[in-house]
């Protein structure tokens, strides 16, 4: 390689291997709509988070979904019967294995056992929601005016659909922000294991390849989607798990 | 996990069982995590190999155990690390109060508004790839605990924040204690049970981030074992012929599970 071409390269590198020249120069882009080139696909970012935004995005509807139907159905199933040590053992002990496995071993066996991406993300979340929300339905199981309700004849599931959930669901809406956060940290390797097309897969590329500009578009862009989920969360007067 | 006593003994003797095993692994293999055996290439298990050899002809158990050894001397070094900064800007915040306390808090919610992972990711990239596996090593684990911190600042700058304005901290104040001692004899003893308990829930945290960085190709490099690039050879694997190869898997999984039923979390890092 010529001196020359060599001058050249460093003279492009020099705005990326200063991180506040690279910033400044990253906004003055964005501010005119251009993200910059890939460095590793030499394509335009804007590109690139366009063709790979929509799969990811349908995964992680799909996931949340799935993970919110199973985790809060097994939540309601534990903390309605919470007499029956059986339910709770076998729902608790599922929930933790899946916990206590990585989420790219997870995607693994599902790829080996030719199960869709979607289930993976589904099988990540699941047990976070469920053990967040059975907390929080057992803890509003346990108030005196549930207790009240019963002895006054209000059937089960009025108990549950017009008290309990009721009282639980600001804690349940700020769980919801904050179970996008960890679909989205977990998309990730599950996309990369999968060789699934998508903001994951992409993300993790740019890592292996140090593409620079690609990452730190898909940080800006993460970072927005997430702080947005982070600030609806806040609206709700608490957080799960903290008690009322 | 709603755990019982015998639960939790059965985890702890589990858990000193693994460590023993890692720490003496010619307990159950003369060979070395490096030593390659040119004439056992891929054998199946055996008495000699108990979980086999893989394609470099090692000895996939004594890589298992020294993989242990690495990763679980080396998540309680980055917990503690994680703890130490924690420990320094919660209580930084909780003393200081006022606007030092609001900027603290602000950093640490954006800090925190990232998938943890997706941080791991960008940070690790930008690092250099091609290092050598002691290198790697520090690396990876040196992230993981200068990048997790702020959740357990939260809960310091809170406990610090409920000690400040205790009685007895005002009675000596009151009483002309100095400073440095105040924070050394008072808030330090008092907020040692908060930063134990942060301390044990990231244990299990870290050992299931390697993993997944090694899972990726981002974790420790050959030939040093840890549980995360051991996994790898899932990848390149079949499973299904060769279900020993899920060892790791099945002890990592093990390990978790037991941190888990001692010390009960609701959600463990992806």
């Amino acid at each position: 390689m010529s001196q020359e071409t060599l001058t050249a390269l460093r003279a492009n590198r020099a705005a990326e291997n200063s991180i506040r020249a690279g910033f400044v120069h990253y906004l003055k882009g964005a501010m005119r709509g251009d993200l910059g080139e890939s460095t590793s696909r030499n394509a335009p970012i804007a590109d690139l988070l366009t063709q790979n935004a929509p799969a990811t995005l349908r995964r992680l509807g799909i996931g949340l979904a799935g993970a919110w139907l199973g985790g809060l159905g097994m939540a309601i199933l534990v903390a309605r019967f919470r007499q029956s040590w059986l339910l709770e053992s076998a729902v608790s002990m599922t929930a933790g294995t899946l916990l206590s496995l990585p989420a790219a071993v997870l995607a693994y066996f599902c790829l080996t056992a030719g199960i869709a991406v979607e289930t993976v993300l589904i099988l990540v979340l699941v047990p976070r929601v469920f053990r967040f929300s059975r907390n929080l339905l057992v803890q509003a199981y346990g108030s005196s005016h549930i207790d009240m309700a019963r002895a006054r004849g209000i059937s089960e599931t009025r108990i549950l659909f017009g008290h309990v959930l009721r009282s639980a669901a600001p804690q349940m809406a700020a769980l919801v922000a904050a179970s996008l956060s960890m679909a989205v940290g977990a998309i990730i390797p599950i996309e990369a294991i999968c060789d699934a097309a998508g903001l994951g897969r992409l993300a993790w590329q740019a890592a292996m390849s140090r593409d620079l500009p690609l990452l730190v578009n898909l940080t800006m862009l993460i970072a927005m989607v997430t702080t947005a989920a982070m600030a609806i969360a806040e609206l709700a007067p608490l957080r799960p798990g903290e008690s009322s | 996990m709603k755990s019982t006593r015998p639960a939790q003994l059965f985890a702890i003797v589990f858990l000193t069982f693994v460590g023993i095993s890692a720490l003496v692994p010619r307990l159950w293999t003369p060979d070395s995590y490096e030593t390659q055996l040119r004439e056992a290439l891929d054998a199946p298990p055996s008495a000699r190999f108990p979980l086999g050899t893989e394609a470099l002809g090692r000895d996939r158990m004594a890589r298992l155990l020294y993989g242990t050894r690495v990763s679980l001397a080396l998540a309680p070094a980055a917990a503690l690390l994680s703890c130490l900064v924690a420990a320094l800007v919660g209580g930084l915040a909780g003393l200081a109060g006022g606007w030092t306390e609001r900027t603290v808090l602000a950093s640490v919610d954006l800090f925190m508004s990232l998938p943890w992972l997706f941080l791991l990711l960008t940070v690790r990239a930008m690092l250099p790839l091609n290092v050598s596996p002691l290198v790697s090593l520090g690396i990876t684990f040196g992230l993981l605990g200068l990048l997790s911190w702020p959740a357990s600042a939260r809960v310091v700058r809170a406990a610090i924040h409920a000690l400040r304005d205790s009685d007895f901290i005002l009675q000596a104040r009151a009483s002309g204690v100095t400073p440095w001692r105040l924070i050394s004899r008072q808030l330090i003893p008092n907020v040692m049970p908060v930063l134990l308990a942060q301390f044990w829930i990231a244990v299990p945290v870290f050992i299931l981030a390697e993993a997944t960085l090694g899972m990726l190709g981002l974790g420790v490099s050959e030939p040093l074992p840890s549980w995360g690039s051991m996994l790898r050879e899932l990848e390149g694997g079949n499973l299904r012929a060769q279900p020993w190869i899920a060892a790791p898997a099945v002890l990592l999984a093990a390990v978790v599970g037991c941190f888990q039923l001692i010390f009960p979390r609701e959600d463990y890092s992806i």
